[in-house]
């Protein structure tokens, strides 16, 4: 997208220069004379190219409703934004809010899901368990 | 109230909502200079060339519709007609009217 909306942009930019300049030519010429049919052909030409390469070279928009919100970054995960810091550092969109509960440790794995949450009838039935084998290893 | 309660069972995300109207405004903004430049250069007056910044404003409108929203603005936009179609378009009005008088300035008179 990036190389699309440059290449748009710059044919755009020499258009709308050479119509700009033809036009100052063709007045300082003949003053009174209607501009030509290819120059604003042109110059409109140019306008156009140009608007669609400020269109495509604009970031992504992103979606407003929460679910498909989250649902975009649940699927694609942190993106980057294209831009970089000075010291390097690429800069991130943003990512899961809840991330910081590390509910995804829960998933199909031996993990609680959660930092900070214990679960008390597991852990006492482990210890029943225990007390049953007869409190070995 | 049927939208407040709309709004609570599929919440909106504000900082969507903020970055969403602040690449629309920069679109308007950049794209309104341009319009002013070829304005300016065509010599235009007085209310064609207010038309031309309405017809280009809608033409630009029309192509976030297309390649930004993929046609379904209602995902990206609380209000399409207000946020898309006519977000910010007198906003870059002055924009427009400051480039259309340089170069109506520079290249015509």
């Amino acid at each position: 997208m990036t190389l699309l909306s440059t290449t748009l942009n710059a044919v755009g930019l020499i258009f709308l220069t050479h119509a700009v300049y033809s036009t100052h030519e063709h007045t300082t010429t003949f003053p009174s004379a209607p501009l030509p049919l290819d120059i604003t052909v042109e110059l409109l030409f140019s306008t156009l190219v140009l608007s669609a390469g400020i269109v495509f070279a604009s970031p992504s928009l992103k979606p407003i409703q929460w679910s498909r919100w989250a649902g975009k970054i649940e699927r694609e995960g942190r993106q980057s934004e294209g831009t970089w810091t000075r010291e390097g550092e690429e800069v991130l969109d943003e990512g899961d809010p809840y991330a910081f509960l590390g509910l995804d440790g829960g998933i199909g794995g031996k993990g609680e899901g959660r930092r900070g949450f214990w679960d008390v009838r597991g852990k006492r039935q482990e210890y029943a368990e225990w007390v049953k084998s007869g409190g070995k290893n | 109230m049927n939208e407040e309660r709309e709004l609570a069972i599929s919440p909106i995300v504000h900082s969507s909502v903020q970055h969403n109207s602040q690449v629309v405004s920069n679109i308007r903004n950049l794209t309104a200079s341009l319009f002013g430049v070829a304005a300016g250069t065509l010599g235009l007056e007085s209310y064609p060339g207010f038309l031309f910044y309405l017809v280009g404003t809608l033409i630009v409108s029309s192509l976030i519709f297309a390649f930004r929203t993929d046609g379904k603005p209602t995902e990206y936009f609380h209000q399409p007609l207000g946020d898309l179609w006519g977000g910010d378009v007198f906003s870059g009005l002055s924009g427009f009217v400051l480039t259309w008088t340089l170069f109506y300035g520079l290249v015509r008179a």
